[in-house]
C-alpha cells in the first residue's frame, strides 16, 4: 500500500484552543479510516487543514507526495483531494444536478474565453458531466430528484448529494464529515455500499462520524482524536476495550 | 424635446450603470460600493485625453472604458484577502481615495470639474442620435450580462456567490471569476462615464460620490438584484422620479435631501419587503441575500 495522504507534525491552533497538536496520520490507497473523538476533538479542522480551508501553524501535508500545505484550496482539490461537510453546505439557489455538475474535474464554465471560442469542446465536457452526475445520483439513490433545489430536501439527503458532488472529480482522497448524520433505513446501506465501492476503485477514504457500529461496519483502521491529539489508531475493538478512551469519548457512559 | 432626450440619455446612462453593477453586486454577491468610481475614470480619462492629446473621440470613449477595467483590479485584488462587509468598506475607501485625487488636481479642474470636453457628435438631431447610440449600448450591456451569467459560466458564478468555501473545494477558482466579474462590470461603468462626459462635455466630483453609489444600489435593488430586467426597471423609475418629482417645483434645499430620504427608504423597504425586487421570481434577491432581513431568506441561510 502507498500513502496517498500523508501529514506530518501538524499543529494549528486558534488562540487558546489547540485544534492540532503534532498529528502524524496517512491515509493509503483502497483504505478507509474511521476517525472518531469527542465533540470538539478537531477532526473537522483537521479536514479544514488537509483541504486548505485554513492554514496550518507548522507541518506538512503531502498529497501523493506533493507537498500541498501551501496550496489554495481550488488546487488542492484539482489534484485530488475531496470533501463534504458537516453541515452540507449545497449550493441553495442552485438543482441538485447543478450542485454536481459545478465539482466535474473539467468544468465546462471555467472561462469565459472558452466558452466563446470552444465550444464544440465544452459541449462534450458538459454531456460527459452530465451523464456521471446522473449515474452518482442514481448511485445515492436520489436521481428523481435531480431537478429540485438542493435546499430543499431533507438533512440526510443533502448528505447524499454532498457525497455524490464529491466523487464527481474522481479525487484520490476523500474526506467525509459525518457522511451518516440524518440518514436513514435504505439510504444506510446505499452510502456504505458507495464509501466501499470507492475505497475498492483504489482512493483513500476517511470518515468522520459518530455512529461507532457504522465506523466498525466500514473502517479498516480507525484513528481516535481528543483536543487535537491523536490518541490511539487501531480497530473499533482494540480502541473500545480500552475505558481510558471509552471514557473520554462517551464521558463515562458505556457505548452501543 | 430636448429635455425629454436629456432624460433619455441619463436613463440609458444609468441602465448600462445598473446592468453592470448587477453584475458584480448582483449576480457575483461582490459587496462593493465603488462602481460610481469607475463611472469616473471612465468620463475623466476620455474627457482628458480628448482634451490634452486631441485623441478622436470614439476613440478616447474605449480608452476610457479600459483604464476603468484595468483599475478595477484596484478593488477585485484587494478582495482576495477580503469579502463580505469588509469589502464593502476597502471598496468605499478605494472610492473616496481617488475621489479626493480628482478633487485636488488642478488638471482634472479639481472641484470645479472638468470643462470643455469635446463632445461625441454634433449637428441639429445631435441628442436624437445619441439617444439612440446609448440605446444600442444600453441594450447590447443587458444583453451582455445576459449571456454571461446563463449557462456554465452562470452556474459557476451562482455557486461562488452562495458558498465560496464550499466552491473553491470542488476545485473552481472563485478569484479568477472575481476578477472577471470586476473588470467586465467597471469597463461597462467606465464605458457609460465617458459617453456621459462626451454628451454633456463637463463632469465634476460630486457625481460619483457616496450619493450616487446609493443611487445605483437603490436602482439594483428595486429593480431586482441578480436577475435581467431589474437594473433596467430601476434606472428607468429611479432616473423618471426624481425628474418628476422636480416639477413639484420644490426648493433646492428641500429637493436634494428628500432624493436622499426616498432613496435610502426604497432600499430599506426592498431588503425587508420584497428582497428579489419588482422583476424578480420567488427565489431572487442574488447577493444581496446576506444583507436582507425577511424572513424566507433567513430562513433558507440558517438551514444551512
Ligand atoms: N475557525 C475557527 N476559529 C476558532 N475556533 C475554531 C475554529 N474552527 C474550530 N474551532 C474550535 O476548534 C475546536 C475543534 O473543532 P472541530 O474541529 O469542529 O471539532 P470536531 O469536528 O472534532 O467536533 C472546537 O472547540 C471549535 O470551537
Ligand atoms: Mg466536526
Amino acid at each position: 500500500m502507498s500513502a496517498i495522504v500523508r501529514v506530518e507534525n501538524l499543529h494549528k491552533s486558534f488562540g487558546g484552543i489547540v485544534v492540532a497538536d503534532d498529528v502524524n496520520l496517512s491515509f493509503e490507497t483502497g483504505e478507509i479510516v474511521g476517525l472518531i473523538g469527542p465533540n470538539g476533538a478537531g477532526k473537522t479542522s483537521l479536514f479544514n487543514l488537509i483541504s486548505g480551508v485554513i492554514p496550518p501553524d507548522a507541518g506538512s501535508i503531502f498529497l501523493e507526495d506533493h507537498r500541498v500545505d501551501q496550496l489554495p484550496m481550488h488546487h488542492r482539490a484539482r489534484i485530488g483531494l475531496a470533501r463534504t461537510w458537516q453541515n452540507t453546505r449545497m449550493f441553495h439557489s442552485m438543482s441538485v444536478i447543478d450542485n454536481l455538475l459545478i465539482a466535474t474535474r473539467r468544468y465546462p464554465g471555467e472561462s469565459l474565453a472558452r466558452i466563446l471560442f470552444r465550444r464544440r469542446a465544452l459541449d462534450a465536457f458538459r454531456q460527459e458531466a452530465t451523464e456521471k452526475a446522473v449515474a452518482l445520483l442514481e448511485r445515492v439513490g436520489l436521481a428523481d430528484k435531480m431537478h429540485e433545489m438542493a435546499i430543499e430536501l431533507s438533512y440526510g439527503q443533502q448528505k447524499r448529494i454532498g457525497l455524490a458532488r464529491t466523487l464527481m472529480s474522481d479525487a484520490a482522497c476523500l474526506l467525509l464529515d459525518e457522511p451518516m448524520a440524518g440518514v436513514e433505513g435504505q439510504a444506510y446501506e446505499t452510502i456504505i455500499r458507495v464509501i466501499r465501492e470507492e475505497a475498492q476503485a483504489g482512493r483513500a477514504v476517511c470518515v468522520v462520524e459518530h455512529n461507532i457500529s457504522f465506523i466498525r461496519d466500514i473502517s479498516d483502521r480507525t484513528v481516535f482524536m481528543f483536543n487535537g491529539c491523536v490518541l490511539a489508531s487501531g480497530s473499533v475493538e482494540e480502541l473500545t476495550r480500552d475505558s481510558q478512551l471509552t471514557d473520554l469519548y462517551f464521558g463515562g457512559e458505556h457505548p452501543q | 424635446m430636448e429635455y425629454i432626450l436629456t432624460v433619455m440619455v441619463l436613463i440609458g446612462i444609468n441602465v448600462v450603470l445598473a446592468t453592470s453593477f448587477n453584475l458584480i453586486l448582483g449576480y457575483g454577491g461582490l459587496m462593493s460600493v465603488a462602481h460610481p468610481i469607475f463611472y469616473a475614470i471612465g468620463a475623466y480619462c476620455s474627457g482628458l485625453l480628448a482634451i490634452h492629446l486631441q485623441i478622436p473621440v470614439p476613440l478616447s470613449i474605449l480608452i476610457g472604458a479600459g483604464i476603468a477595467m484595468v483599475l478595477s483590479f484596484g478593488v477585485s485584488l484587494p478582495s482576495l484577502r477580503v469579502s463580505g462587509d469588509y469589502l464593502v468598506i476597502a471598496s468605499i475607501g478605494f472610492q473616496l481615495g481617488i475621489l479626493h485625487v480628482i478633487n485636488n488636481l488642478d488638471f482634472t479642474g479639481a472641484a470645479g470639474g472638468l470643462t470643455n470636453i469635446p463632445v461625441l457628435n454634433e449637428g441639429p438631431s445631435r441628442s436624437l442620435v445619441f439617444v439612440l447610440l446609448i440605446a444600442v449600448v444600453a441594450a447590447c450591456a443587458v444583453l451582455l450580462v445576459a449571456w454571461i451569467v446563463e449557462g456554465d459560466y452562470g452556474r459557476a458564478i451562482t455557486a461562488m456567490r452562495n458558498d465560496e468555501e464550499a466552491f473553491s473545494a470542488l476545485g473552481r477558482n472563485a478569484m479568477n471569476i472575481k476578477i472577471v466579474l470586476f473588470a467586465i462590470g467597471s469597463g461597462m461603468a467606465g464605458l457609460a462615464g465617458a459617453l456621459y462626459a462626451h454628451y454633456f462635455a463637463y463632469v465634476t466630483p460630486e457625481q460619483f460620490g457616496i450619493f450616487t453609489s446609493a443611487a445605483l444600489l437603490t436602482m439594483v435593488v428595486v429593480g431586482g438584484a441578480a436577475t435581467t430586467w431589474g437594473p433596467l426597471v430601476g434606472a428607468v423609475l429611479l432616473t423618471t422620479l426624481p425628474q418628476a418629482i422636480t416639477f413639484l417645483g420644490l426648493p433646492v434645499s428641500i429637493m436634494a435631501p428628500l432624493q436622499g430620504v426616498i432613496y435610502t427608504t426604497l432600499v430599506i423597504f426592498f431588503l425587508f419587503a420584497r428582497p428579489q425586487g419588482l422583476t424578480g421570481g420567488s427565489r431572487g434577491g442574488g447577493g444581496l441575500e446576506a444583507w436582507s432581513a425577511s424572513a424566507a431568506f433567513r430562513a433558507r441561510r440558517d438551514a444551512e
